[in-house]
């Protein structure tokens, strides 16, 4: 059996689902990090693949911008969540209630 | 022919000035790290932005965009298509520049006592500068960069006032929603991509016309339901909306300012250009099944209708601002959900328009904000009691704002959204129009109800005389004084927005 480009969408998407999953039941906020990065790599597994089923590259060289991307957003990201240990000494994504909608 | 002509990476001059701008920011603060000379920053920080402001507007009256047909020099592109400078994209770097030189001018007192100057003014510039590359960005990659390049320093500056809880509060929230939204925005753009073979929008658009794509139907159309969730969060609309509120009362008023009118505008100009460039409607919609406008006037009509209700119920004049901001977001909206396979020129240019006029008269609003906790005189309606006996100047500007903003006539903000009417009765949009009528008029109820507060209502404490500063004041003047400019110069920028809107659905 080969490994065609619908084992690498359905694996994408498990992963997508996992991350979103997580996203949604996790209250650590670095949990909520790792979460956001498998979603993001869902994507760039996708970008993989679909640039070898079409032949061209540009899905690869997109895949290297995201996870440079998503790098900097993880110390951007960091940089908040450690603000937020220093105010409410906690990471709990859902203790910061000052303000209320 | 003309003796001297530039190459062609020089039009994106007004997106690169702004990143120079910051480079320098950058160089001053390393001869300088410890000054806190704002009067330098700010000072820097605007005049690049004007100078920005200045090239965009000049590009455009040079006729860059312009097709070559009606005697300009037509669409330019940069770097093998990756960025098109043309007539939407420097519509839209002109709000970009704008907002942030009042952004940067009114910070000069907002931030004064801060202790990273240096940072705070770069963070706005390199925002700026991915906000006037996302208008000017014609890949999915290029357009994701640019996102995020306006998006990650935004995360810091909501949350640049290290100490004070709300400010950490609400740059959390945004970067938890906005680092999942981008999350689900970049697997969009990858299923679009395994749809059609390519990042580029044109390359996208030949393929879906060809009928390429019909057989990834599936594929494709949930790709572009996950590009809208992207867009939702970059202007602030349902879905990805509840960043708002807390992000807008959390961050220092100016960057409220500077997200809610420059970011929500560039938003809206990546979702123009790749709803219209990449998926044209008719052909879309053999492939995946569905007109993607449907998603849009849904979205438009429940993101009005939420916003204004939920502005209506605060009592934090900075919070009903922001719901107010998620509202405008619904009307400009109308702009995607008018397009249609033979026309919607209308009603994109209307929602150009509208956001043009909103870039003045919102940051303006604002920035009124801004003075208010300036002077300390606290955040609810009632606070602001009898400020137009104090500070008459500001409180008249304010007036105009709300005015403007409501949709009151003959003001800026009544001639786009009469725009976005008729351009939604000629889409056939009946139930859209009727929502947007009902909608401005609530909105009536609770911009008046700061006017009141501040003209009519009395003081609950008695106050004493408030301080002039400069800086916040002079920006404050220049939004009034554009928003009522505005009056005598809407033709030409209606006729700019609607040429762009043209030369786009074309």
């Amino acid at each position: 059996m080969t490994v065609g480009v619908e084992h690498y969408v359905l694996l994408s998407m498990a992963l997508f689902a996992i991350g979103l999953f997580g996203i949604l039941t996790r209250r650590n906020a670095l949990m909520f990090l790792m979460s956001v990065e498998l979603m993001l790599n869902a994507a760039n597994i996708n970008l993989i693949a679909f640039a070898f089923y079409h032949g061209n590259l540009s899905g690869q060289v997109f895949a290297l911008f995201t996870m440079a991307l998503a790098a900097a957003e993880v110390a951007v990201g960091l940089g908040i969540i450690l603000l937020l240990y220093r105010n409410f000494r906690d990471v709990d994504v859902t203790v910061p209630t000052t303000m209320r909608w | 022919m003309e003796l001297f002509e530039l190459p062609a990476w020089t039009a994106l001059a007004p997106a690169l000035l702004l990143a120079l701008t910051a480079m320098a920011l950058f160089i001053i603060d390393s001869i300088a790290p410890d000054s806190r000379n704002s009067g330098l920053l700010a000072g820097t920080t605007a005049a690049g932005s004007i100078v920005s402001l200045g090239v965009a507007v000049w590009y455009l009256l040079a006729g860059v965009g312009t097709p070559t047909v009606d005697g300009g020099r037509g669409v330019i592109d940069v770097l093998g298509d990756q960025f098109v400078v043309d007539q939407l994209a420097l519509f839209f770097m002109i709000i970009v520049a704008v907002v942030t030189a009042l952004v940067a001018v009114a910070s000069y007192d907002y931030m004064e006592d801060h202790t990273y100057q240096a940072e705070y003014y770069s963070l706005v510039l390199l925002a700026a500068t991915g906000m006037s590359f996302m208008a000017a960005a014609n890949s999915l990659v290029t357009i994701f960069i640019a996102l995020e390049l306006a998006s990650l320093p935004s995360y810091a500056l909501v949350s640049i006032l290290k100490d004070n809880r709300g400010s950490v509060e609400g740059g959390l929230k945004y970067f938890l929603i906005g680092a999942l939204s981008s999350a689900i925005f970049v697997y969009g753009i990858s299923l679009v991509y395994g749809a059609t073979g390519h990042l580029q929008l044109t390359n996208i658009a030949e393929v879906v016309e060809a009928g390429d794509a019909d057989p990834y139907g599936g594929l494709l159309g949930l790709g572009i339901l996950m590009l809208i969730g992207g867009f939702a969060f970059k202007t602030a609309s349902v879905p990805f909306h509840f960043w708002a509120p807390e992000a807008y009362e959390g961050a220092p008023a100016p960057i409220a300012a500077f997200l809610s009118s420059a970011s929500k505008a560039a938003g809206f100009v990546i979702a123009f250009r790749v709803f219209t460039e990449a998926f044209p409607v008719g052909e879309t919609a053999s492939a995946i099944g569905v007109d993607w406008t449907l998603a849009f006037i849904i979205l438009a009509i429940v993101t009005m209708t939420l916003g204004n209700f939920a502005a209506a119920t605060q009592n934090n004049v900075k919070r009903m601002l922001a719901y107010s901001s998620i509202g405008h977001a619904g009307y400009a909206l109308i702009g995607l959900a008018g397009i249609s396979a033979g026309g919607g020129e209308l009603v994109m240019g209307a929602a150009m328009m509208h956001l043009f006029v909103y870039g003045f008269m919102n940051t303006g609003a604002f920035l009124f904000v801004a003075l208010a906790e300036y002077w300390g005189v606290g955040r609810t309606f009632e606070d602001y009691n009898g400020l137009g006996r104090r500070a008459p100047v500001a409180c008249f500007a304010l007036a105009i704002f709300m005015f403007s903003l409501a949709g009151i006539p003959p003001l800026g903000g009544f001639w786009s959204k009469y725009f976005l009417f008729t351009g939604a009765l000629e889409a056939g949009l009946l139930v859209v129009a009727a929502a947007l009528v009902v909608n401005s008029a609530l909105s009536l109820y609770y911009y008046t109800r700061l006017v009141k507060a501040v003209w009519i209502e009395e003081p609950v404490t008695e106050r004493d005389a408030l301080s002039q500063p400069i800086g916040l004041y002079a920006a404050i003047v220049v939004a009034a004084v554009m928003t009522l400019a505005l009056l005598p110069l809407f033709g030409p920028v209606a006729d700019t927005a609607v040429d762009a809107a043209t030369a786009m659905l074309a």
